[in-house]
């Protein structure tokens, strides 16, 4: 990621606030609304305060996915480039090489040279971005329609279009680069004992995957990387099978489609040997957790209390019982009411100050993991054992009726927020898409999330908190 | 694609770019209403898109407020939420998360916006509940006592996040001698002296003597909250206090004033540089946004081009104009490695330098206006946005012609507008600049001058 959408440190298919609603939301093609109707009111409502959105679908014959979706609001769109690599793609030595790829992005391409796409895109009043995890690298920018007399979603598509196929690789622009992703590492991760925690709890839980690793990349990794390392990386994963582009905004879509057609149509897709290559990376027996459990990772970091995070082995995206998971955990510890931060902050004699739970999915595996922080004087050492027990015993006191209405609720709002904008609308539908190859696959995870029983989610909690594949991982000045 | 010319035809509001002020008004006009419940002002926003809301009300006071207990206005928002007459700290949370509500303040020293969303069907119970706090909190001694706690101790702990301890110091040290220097929130010192009665006297301040202004969007159904406000927070325009100050700061010369506030462990160096502003010194707010996108505004700035682009010193910089009602602030903030901290310092002065001495980059400046009247439609892109936008200007005391005029006075500003604004605002000799950085940092510093080292201790 080049700047603030930086979303390692979360999770980055968060279903829970943007799927449920359970009651309520759905989403459906509509094929008679006229465009003035949308320009009027860009989502559509039912009587029962189900959101609708009309989305148009394509696929190139070179395998390139393209979803539209118009709104007629304002003179302005959102282009999303969605590519199926990150973190998980690398392997030993070439840990960062994903997102300092997306760094180079920005460099130039063959038709568009070193500065011109932010130039484009920045000097006709757009914003440009992405960012990199363990399963997608994502691009982005938000432009008004027309600038001037030049149609900026024509410009954008042969921008796009341009170093997807034609990157540039300017070795004294790699070089540069590299100092610049050593310095965004010591902003987010060496300086920050959160950063430094959030990093090794991953590399504990996930020990042994293609998850174990780092998305930022080893300092050792970082400095030894060639721009032939690179250069292979981009050949492999950069290619129109392997990308799903989303148009959001006051575009029609079929003169989209025609144009994406015929900018990115010449490309072929990846050889049969590159493609054989992603799949056995895809082999689900590569992300079965192996961690060593029962640890207690202490890690010594500038932080005068103790920060932790106690991590439990979860599931991928779109097993059913991730879906549970994602509710236990915000009945845990999402909010001043959650029943974490009752016992634990807001107690009579408190012993955090901040406590949070969270059901991390990626593609292959997932880690429900509970973090926080640790007033003064308050000793680690005796707060893991209580807390792991209190977890056992929580399932029978933490969640009923009220709890599970109550995060249904929480979640409709902000499944209606990240709506609200085009590019909300946008990364909405290509993380479904790129994930599910389904970019409304949301209704059917809505019908599980509806049908969602207090008893289920008891069930889950005993299951995982009666284990004890757990690793504990914390940073103290201290150590 | 053929330019979508019967798109923009019909489209009921079409804001592109230069010379969109009539259309841009029309928006404002169409959209934006402005009514009285009882003596109380409401501008509302219709938007049907959603089944939320948003809700603001503006405060026509903020830390300054705070009188002899620091921060105390920002601790009378804050902890409402800890306990009433009626319900204890637990129910109130259960409470206003069942609705899936969220309520948040934020406290300047001019002024302090409460802000409420929600779902439209749930909008009047949490209205009368946010109505309830804002009458009943009792801020009990047992529950306080805790939050103090949590607070000082994540002061005592910020160390683990340079970027606000330097950004802290910084406003501290380039404001000293203005009542807008110390921090909002107050520090250690002010926290411990919190009690339940300053704080409640600090609410009923606010309830009754300041004054307020509604700001909604949302279907129409939101409006049905006018008897909730009225009602039970008891609001129909009696609040009549608008903060007011004045100062006179001496203008800073014979710099750059260096500071070196010393943190140990950290292998990156903080910068801020800038100064304080007064209305004499600076110009419009057309020229403000065109100065600070000019030099550190998204990827093609100039000192992202120098710093980061050119030179690989930096993951990022950033850097701001902009006014108050009663003062202002400039600034430029970045970080980089301590062995670069001297290199980066030399390269951002000969930018500023540069650009001061009149060697303006032609291409930049036609980017920056591209790229600020391009991006003009975003603005009203998200009602709530808007709405905070239109908040901004009623506090000003400004127009909302200044929104919709936008793009035409950008348009009309020239090179040597910039020239002048850079040299007002960015003249080296009257900076001040902090640096968050372990000690061995001065070594790197004493070649722009005097500096003074101090811990990062004393702005907490």
């Amino acid at each position: 990621m080049r700047n603030l959408k930086f979303i390692k440190n979360r999770s980055y298919l968060n279903l829970t606030p943007l799927l449920i609603s359970s009651l309520i939301l759905s989403c459906s093609h509509q094929s008679s609304t006229s465009k003035q109707e949308s320009t009027q009111k860009a989502l559509e409502q039912d009587s029962n305060g189900m959101v609708h959105l009309e989305v148009k679908k394509y696929t190139l014959p070179n395998g390139l996915k393209l979803l539209v979706y118009e709104n007629h609001k304002l003179p302005i769109f959102s282009y999303y480039t969605f590519f199926d690599v990150g973190g998980r793609h690398e392997g030993e030595g070439t840990t960062g090489a994903t997102h300092f790829l997306e760094h180079l992005m920005f460099k130039g391409a063959k038709k568009y040279g070193p500065g011109q796409f932010n130039f484009l895109i920045e000097g006709n009043g757009g914003q440009t971005n992405a960012y990199t995890n363990f399963d997608n690298t994502v691009y982005y920018e938000d432009l008004p329609i027309t600038s001037g007399e030049q149609d900026m979603v024509e410009k954008v598509i042969d921008i796009e279009a341009d170093r997807m196929d034609n990157l540039a690789l300017v070795p004294e622009a790699f070089e540069k680069e590299r100092n610049v992703v050593l310095e965004e590492r010591k902003m987010r991760y060496e300086n920050r004992p959160g950063g430094k925690l959030y990093l090794s709890m991953m590399q504990s839980i996930f020990e042994g995957t293609p998850y174990g690793g780092s998305v930022i990349g080893s300092v050792a990794d970082l400095k030894s990387l060639t721009r032939e390392h690179v250069s292979n990386y981009f050949k492999k994963f950069y290619t129109p099978d392997n990308a799903t582009v989303v148009v959001a905004g006051d575009v029609d879509a079929d003169e989209v489609y025609e144009m994406v057609k015929e900018k990115y149509g010449e490309m072929s897709p990846s050889s049969k040997e590159i493609q054989d290559y992603r799949v056995s990376r895809d082999n689900p027996d590569l992300y079965k957790h192996r961690g060593r459990y029962g640890r207690h990772v202490k890690i010594k970091a500038n932080s005068t209390t103790p920060q932790f995070m106690l991590a439990y082995p979860s599931v991928a995206t779109g097993i059913h019982k991730g879906y549970v998971l994602d509710i236990l955990s915000s009945i845990l510890g999402e909010g001043a009411s959650s029943y974490l931060n009752q016992k634990y902050v807001a107690s009579k004699r408190p012993i955090l100050s901040t406590i949070y739970a969270s059901n991390y999915t990626l593609k292959y595996s997932g880690v429900f993991f509970i973090g926080g922080e640790l007033l003064p004087k308050k000793g680690i050492y005796w707060f893991k054992k209580q807390l792991v027990k209190d977890l056992k015993k929580s399932c029978d006191s933490a969640i009923d009726e009220r709890s599970l209405q109550k995060t249904k609720n929480q979640y409709l709002i902000s499944y209606v927020s990240s709506l609200e904008t085009n590019n909300g609308v946008a990364h909405f539908l290509g993380m479904r898409e790129n994930f599910f190859n389904d970019y409304a696959y949301y209704k059917k995870e809505l019908d599980i999330y509806e049908k969602i029983s207090v008893d289920e989610v008891k069930s889950a909690c005993k299951e995982l908190f009666n284990s004890d594949n757990f690793i504990m991982t914390s940073v103290w000045d201290k150590y | 694609m053929k330019l979508n010319l019967k798109n923009i035809a019909v489209a009921t509001y079409i804001l592109s770019g230069l010379g969109t002020t009539v259309q841009a008004k029309d928006y404002i006009s169409d959209k934006v209403e402005k009514f009285k419940w009882n003596d109380l002002e409401v501008v509302y926003i219709e938007d049907n898109r959603f089944p939320t809301y948003g809700l603001g009300i503006y405060f026509a006071d903020g830390a300054l407020g705070d009188g002899s207990v620091k921060g105390s206005i920002q601790a009378a928002f804050d902890y409402m939420s800890l306990g009433t007459r009626r319900f204890s700290r637990k129910e109130i949370a259960d409470n206003i998360e069942f609705f899936g509500a969220s309520m948040g303040n934020e406290v300047t020293h001019e002024f302090s916006n409460y802000a409420v969303t929600g779902l439209v069907k749930d909008i009047i119970p949490t209205v009368k509940k946010m109505c309830h706090l804002f009458h009943d909190a009792t801020y009990p001694k047992a529950e306080l006592d805790k939050e103090k706690k949590r607070s000082i101790s994540g002061l005592e702990n910020s160390a683990q996040n340079p970027g606000f301890v330097a950004s802290r110091a910084f406003r501290e040290i380039s404001l000293e001698g203005t009542p807008f220097s110390y921090p909002v929130g107050g520090k250690i010192k002010d926290i411990k002296r919190w009690d339940s009665k300053i704080l409640k006297e600090k609410l009923a301040y606010i309830n009754h003597d300041v004054k307020k202004r509604i700001y909604l969007t949302g279907p129409k159904e939101v409006l049905n909250i006018k008897n909730v406000i009225a009602d039970d927070c008891g609001w129909k325009g009696q609040g009549k206090f608008v903060r007011d100050v004045a100062y006179t700061k001496n203008e800073s010369t014979g710099g750059p004033h260096i500071t070196l506030v010393t943190v140990n462990k950290a292998n990156q160096a903080q910068v801020r540089i800038g100064k304080t502003l007064s209305q004499a010194d600076s110009g419009s707010t057309e020229l403000q946004k065109l100065t600070s996108n000019y030099l550190g505004g998204g990827f093609t700035s100039q000192l992202m081009n120098v710093l980061r682009v050119e030179n690989g010193l930096t993951y990022g910089v950033g850097a701001f104009v902009g006014m108050q009602k009663h003062y202002g602030r400039a600034g430029i903030y970045t970080s980089t490695n301590v062995e670069t901290l001297g290199k980066l310092l030399t390269k951002t002065k000969e930018t500023l330098d540069r650009n001061s001495e009149g060697k303006i980059d032609e291409r930049g400046f036609n980017l920056t206006k591209g790229s600020l009247a391009g991006g003009y439609p975003f603005a009203f892109e998200s009602s709530k946005a808007l709405l905070a936008q239109l908040m901004t200007l009623d506090h000003l005391g400004d127009d909302y012609s200044k929104l919709t005029e936008f793009p035409t006075k950008l348009r009309s500003l020239t090179q040597k507008d910039l020239i002048s604004e850079i040299q007002n605002v960015f003249a080296w000799d009257k900076q001040d600049i902090v640096i968050l950085a372990p000690k061995n940092a001065l070594d790197s510093l004493k070649e722009f001058g005097k500096v003074k080292v101090r811990s990062y201790k004393e702005f907490l």
